[in-house]
């Protein structure tokens, strides 16, 4: 059961990691990027394609962290432009239908491109023992790297003026914009951001279970139920949620098998949205 | 076909509210009538091959799901993203229900599009209840088209799982020969159009539009949106289990991918949006058109996807409204520049969705 649990609140986190960045994007600027997942894949591709081509494992991953923001940043620059203009749930819903397009895209081109194929990243490699459990030392790796990545995120935006000012624009946008702050710019490098952490969470992913080519829509599913149990633009909410269905998945996989329990973690985020429209963690509007 | 059945000037002025609904009614059935007569004659064409027939019935399987999921979405604005969902509770309800069950086919899809109906009412009732916008109703159905598949593959004694069953009742019968199930489906995509075509005319119509052009103005002018929102749903979800089950009788075989969320969902929101959102033929023409472009495409595959992707782009950054009525209000300043200040106000009117029928006719 403790093996289960950590198992849990690794998969959790990862989770939470993987909505942080579209629950950031959500908050911040109104856009929901149905293209999330891919942006992971691809950039899992690229560490792949590049640690095949003889490229150590810590620089590979560097350049894949790469390929997810200039990935955010293209988004930026080109689909979502027209999006910006428009406001409200209108800019939700194009956002969503245009960067389902691009998802379209993608996973048409992968799978193109390299079908039947899975990812799996080789690093790390053999087991520890952890708390009387034994731990895969790649899904060890993963996970201390999602911890390190969430340490930093929170010091970011604790910490440091410019993730006060992410945060000021998500919560008040005209009132940011008057202290002259661009929400913009801060859009922008929120997009760039995204990118890398969907990029992070797929090469995480993939050192501990296969990756399937066009496993992106999926990525982004899970994502965006958790940016919404989480609540919109809060990044504790999406840890919080991830977390919480991570080990509801885990637990209930271990119970009663794994159809049910994918059933109880969607039932579960259901609820959650029903009883609490606003989220875990979220703003009231 | 470019007769315009409507308010012609020639005929004498008739008085009575009765002449005038006799109008109003020849103006929905002439043009549904004129949409039979040309998909009727498909088999004429194709009936040679059965592969082609397996395509054409169920392209008008998807135009009977594209006119379900815009009855939901864009009469009142429901983003029900489980089309596939709650065809494939009709599908593989009937399915269980005949095979397992034992009881009489249409009994069996009668059941099957009952429940449903049921499932797409209930949807809508809490998502109405908890009044939940356009995203938050998308992804609470899509946590519930997720559910079900993930239901179609751990019930694999009644589903066969990933690999699908196949449907043992109606195998001697007319459902399984080449041609009838095409008439077949084409009877329902009449009888929808004609129920969706009698839906707009009617109060529920006008309270659909008002509803979706302005919600706070709609209650305050006395209309239950709640109310309404659900009849939409209930409406449309019986649309999409009958359809639903009816196609895999005609099938006789179902896979979890007969209504994939990926298969079905964005593919029905394509072809609406192709055809155009809240029109009364765009789903036929958007799923007609889409059938056939498909099906010209296929020699490239997974590229296919990479076409959809750029079309889906191109249509919601071009012509968000649709491509036919965009196209159609086109038409119509072009002849309204050549014509009389008569056809220019028409044209300016066409800009609204409220003169549906004229405009897909025209487009034809």
């Amino acid at each position: 059961m403790t093996a289960n649990i950590l198992d849990g609140i690794v998969l959790g986190l990862q989770f939470g990691l993987l909505a942080a960045g579209l629950t950031l994007v959500y908050g911040l600027g109104g856009v929901l990027n149905l293209a999330y997942g891919q942006m992971g894949v691809i950039s899992a591709i690229v560490v792949a394609l590049a640690m095949d081509a003889g490229v150590p494992a810590l620089p590979a991953v560097g350049v894949g962290l790469l390929a997810g923001g200039l990935l955010g940043l293209l988004l930026d620059q080109t689909i979502l432009r027209p999006v910006y203009r428009s406001r409200g749930e209108a800019r939700v819903l194009l956002s969503l239908l245009l960067t389902l397009g691009v998802s379209f895209i993608v996973d048409g081109f992968l799978i193109w491109r390299f079908p039947l194929k899975a990812l799996s990243l080789h690093i790390g490699g053999g087991a520890v023992e952890i708390l009387g459990v034994l731990m895969r030392r790649g899904s060890l790796l993963a996970s201390a790297i999602t911890l390190v990545t969430i340490a930093g995120l929170f010091v970011f935006f604790r910490r440091t003026s410019l993730g006060q000012a992410v945060r000021s624009v998500i919560e008040d946008e005209e009132g940011a914009r008057m202290v002259g702050i661009y929400p913009s710019r801060m859009l922008r490098l929120i997009l760039i951001l995204s990118g890398m952490l969907a990029a992070l969470v797929a090469v995480t992913r993939s050192m501990v279970t296969p990756v399937d080519v066009t496993g992106g829509l999926h990525m982004t599913v899970f994502a965006l139920i958790v940016t919404v149990v989480g609540g919109r633009g809060s990044v504790a909410g999406a840890l919080l949620a991830g977390i919480i269905l991570g080990i509801v998945n885990v637990v209930a996989a271990d119970l009663i098998g794994t159809y049910v329990s994918l059933i109880i973690l969607l039932g579960a985020a259901a609820v959650t949205i029903l009883i609490r429209p606003a989220g875990l963690l979220g703003v009231k509007e | 076909m470019s007769d315009q059945p409507t308010g012609s000037a020639g005929t004498s002025p008739m008085g009575g509210t009765e002449a005038r609904s006799a109008r109003a009614l020849a103006s929905l059935l002439i043009p549904i009538a004129a949409v039979g007569a040309a998909l009727a004659l498909v088999p004429l064409w194709l009936g040679d091959s059965r592969v082609l027939m397996g395509v054409a019935v169920l392209g008008l399987a998807f135009v009977c799901y594209t006119i379900g999921f815009n009855v939901i979405f864009g009469s009142t604005g429901q983003l029900f993203l489980c089309t596939g969902a709650l065809a494939g509770i009709g599908g593989y309800g009937a399915a269980i229900l005949t095979d397992t069950v034992g009881l009489p086919i249409v009994v069996s899809i009668l059941i099957a599009t009952l429940a449903a109906t049921f499932t797409g009412g209930l949807l809508s009732f809490v998502a109405v209840r908890r009044s939940l916008g356009v995203i938050f109703t998308g992804i609470v159905t899509l946590i519930f088209s997720m559910s079900f598949e993930a239901l179609l593959l751990g019930l694999s004694d009644l589903t066969g799982g990933d690999t699908g069953r196949l449907i043992y009742s109606g195998t001697d019968t007319f459902l399984r020969e080449q041609i009838p199930p095409y008439y077949l489906m084409l009877a329902l995509v009449l009888v929808f159009l004609l129920v969706h075509g009698l839906l707009q005319r009617s109060y529920i119509g006008w309270a659909f539009r008002a509803l979706r052009d302005d919600e706070v103005a709609a209650e305050l002018a006395g209309v239950d949106v709640a109310r309404y929102r659900v009849y939409a749903a209930l409406i449309g979800a019986a649309m999409l289990g009958l359809a639903g089950s009816t196609y895999a009788l005609t099938e006789g075989r179902l896979s979890p991918t007969t209504f994939g969320f990926g298969q079905v969902d964005i593919v029905v929101l394509v072809m609406l949006a192709f055809g155009g959102i809240g029109t009364l033929f765009g789903p036929t023409l958007g799923a007609v058109t889409f059938t056939v472009v498909d099906e010209i495409l296929i020699d490239f595959g997974q590229l296919r996807q990479v076409a959809y992707g750029i079309l889906i782009i191109v249509l919601f950054l071009g012509m968000p409204r649709g491509v036919i009525p965009t196209v159609a209000s086109l038409w119509r300043r072009v002849r309204g520049l050549e014509g009389s200040d008569a056809a220019k106000s028409t044209g300016s009117a066409a800009g609204r969705l409220e003169s549906v029928p004229g405009e897909s006719q025209s487009a034809e």
